[in-house]
């Protein structure tokens, strides 16, 4: 239908694609910035832990700001294999973005290794070697001695290091399968672009599934381990979810900041962009509903195995932190993207995306730090805490620079590509 | 009401939602206010071009999602702590996290169906009569592949003969005149 209206009408509307694709000025600008507030950070994270005295903190912050990058990194690669499985025009506005994340994933390694080095500040599993020892000197209960033994064939350091390094293999070779294709892909003659759609498809769809197995393998060893004695079986969802959420709220923050300029700004319509807040806003939904059935279910149940890691997040001020996040994670943003105006206005939409990342970064503290003895059912201030800000931005900011250099090194625009020629007519065409 | 007589109004037709939405921003800014566009699939562009910005589907929908949340979690808390308390498992007879599901479906049905007949209901559906489909080329092509703009007669622009050669200054396949 639109497309027979192409022919007599489209040539006359339809926008032309400017000549240069290649990322604005402005992202070398957003790099310095990156890189200022990187540095400015990890003086404050220094202070901090002088003040506070031990490291202890900084490493709990750590896996905060792994997880973050991590999110991005690799739920970003996620992303980018739905959206060839899925096809639909926003994959012009993401895929660049997602692509540029995706190739971040040496410096998430990197800081993955710091986790590997400090295994034994981290885990329980790891600092206790004599489990019998242990429980007689009254350093674990038994309940921990108990989970640590039963557990030891997974929870162990040798353990810890191959899975990372096998998970890490895998994103590392979709990562690079999927960058390395997309280049090709543009640089073959358009005749050929069915071939590649088919191609992405059929590398996306098995990633898909290998994505949720290693990524669940992976949040289980980081951080639900943190905790020997509990488990949850939706706790990899959870994750996987939650990093839908951020990575989708970063992208819609990058595109939009993107189209300040050309190219973005020709191929950026409003009518993508409020499908990308619809979906956000079903990721936001979504993020709440396994977060409350973990919860209802582990309630209802009220086992003695599983109900004291609620309870380490409840009680002793904790529920204030909890109600908080409820608040942010879920009440906040939700209600805020019911409203079909800001998911249409680029600037509140910015906004809204920007502190869903901050709500993410607060909901991992809720995971992470009742996590640790000197923490659970006992929220109180020390220096270390305010770690949780100073080395997670940190991380952050030298990430993001990272993801600068990346975007900057290809077209920020797919040109074999069949909604190229949709995504540039006037919107009304296929509304 | 007495069946109305005259005319109801001009309609023209166009080929493509394009030309249609152009149509209709240049009626408006012409000056027309009584008149509404007609397509086969949502042209959400025709109705910003007429000048439709609000409706009140969202407020009646938030209005019902909030009744079904509160009448179900008021209903279960009546029934658990009032009418019918049990000991489950020696929980509180208050026991809000399980309320919740029950709340949870409510909201979305009562959004929903809020959203759904509020929507029939600001149409001013059910219409069991429009004059529109008086015009043979409206009944044929409405719900399939035309795009129309009806100038409607209670306009106070609107004349016969002056809106007719109007309406071709805009270049449309056709132009008809709908009585009622």
């Amino acid at each position: 239908m639109a497309h027979e209206s192409n022919a007599t009408h489209g040539a006359t509307h339809a926008k032309a694609l400017p000549a240069d694709l290649s990322a604005p000025a402005f992202v070398d600008v957003w790099k310095m910035r990156a890189l200022t507030v990187g540095a400015a950070f990890t003086g404050i994270a220094a202070v901090l832990a002088f003040a506070d005295g031990k490291l202890d903190h900084v490493l709990r912050a750590w896996v905060l700001g792994l997880m973050l990058t991590f999110g991005w990194a690799v739920g970003g690669l996620a992303l980018l294999m739905v959206q060839y499985c899925t096809g639909g025009k926003w994959g012009l506005l993401f895929r660049r973005p997602l692509e540029a994340m995706t190739r971040t994933l040496p410096l998430v390694f990197v800081y993955w290794l710091v986790v590997v080095l400090e295994m034994k500040k981290l885990y329980l599993w790891a600092q206790v070697d004599d489990v019998a020892g242990a429980l007689k000197s009254g350093f674990i209960s038994e309940i921990q001695a108990h989970a640590i033994e039963f557990k030891r064939p997974m929870l162990n350091p040798a353990a810890f290091v191959w899975t990372g390094l096998v998970c890490f293999a895998i994103w590392g070779f979709y990562t690079w399968r999927l960058n390395a294709l997309a280049l090709k892909r543009d640089a073959d003659l358009p005749e050929n672009t069915p071939y590649w759609i088919k191609k992405f498809e059929n590398i996306s769809g098995p990633g898909i599934v290998i994505y949720s197995l290693t990524m669940t393998a992976a949040v289980i060893y980081w951080v639900m381990s943190m905790d020997p004695t509990w488990y949850s079986s939706v706790y990899g969802l959870l994750f996987l979810v939650g990093q839908g959420y951020s990575v989708l709220a970063l992208s819609i923050i990058v595109s939009i900041s993107l189209s300040k300029s050309e190219p973005f700004k020709t191929i950026l319509r409003q009518t993508e962009q409020h499908d990308m807040g619809k979906l956000t806003f079903a990721f936001v939904m979504l993020n709440i509903y396994l977060a409350f059935a973990q919860f209802l279910i582990i309630w209802s149940g009220n086992l003695p195995e599983e109900i004291p890691w609620y309870m380490d997040r409840i009680q002793g001020h904790w529920g204030v932190i909890i109600t908080l996040d409820f608040m942010f994670h879920w009440l906040i943003p939700f209600t805020l993207l019911l409203s079909r105006d800001l998911k249409r206005n680029k600037k509140r939409l910015v906004r809204v995306c920007q502190w869903m990342i901050f709500a993410k970064a607060f909901d991992l503290f809720w995971l992470i730090e009742p996590n640790y003895r000197d923490a659970a059912r006992n929220l109180h201030f020390s220096w270390g805490l305010l770690e949780y800000v100073a080395v997670p931005v940190a991380m952050v900011a030298f990430w993001v620079a990272y993801f600068c250099t990346r975007l900057k090194t290809r077209p920020l625009v797919q040109v074999n590509d069949p909604h190229l020629a949709e995504i540039l007519e006037p919107e009304h065409a296929h509304a | 009401m007495p069946a109305r007589e005259g005319t109801y109004g001009l309609l023209a037709e166009f080929d493509t939602p394009s030309d249609l939405v152009r149509a209709a921003q240049q009626a408006r800014k012409d000056g027309w206010r009584r008149m509404d566009c007609y397509t086969p699939y949502p042209v959400e562009e025709a109705a910003e071009a007429i000048g439709f910005h609000r409706n009140k589907v969202p407020l009646i929908t938030l209005v019902g999602a909030l009744m079904g949340l509160t009448a179900m979690f008021l209903f279960e808390t009546w029934v658990s702590v009032l009418a019918y308390p049990l000991n489950i498992g020696g929980r509180p007879l208050y026991s809000w996290p399980a309320f919740i599901v029950p709340a949870y479906e409510w909201t979305i049905l009562f959004a929903g169906l809020s959203a759904a007949f509020g929507m029939l209901a600001l149409n001013g559906l059910p219409s069991l009569y429009h004059p529109l489909f008086n015009a043979p080329n409206f009944r044929d092509g409405a719900t399939t592949d035309k795009f129309f703009l009806c100038l409607e007669a209670l306009d106070p622009k609107f004349d016969l003969v002056e809106g007719k050669k109007y309406l071709q200054s805009l270049q449309p396949v056709s132009i008809v005149e709908v009585e009622y």
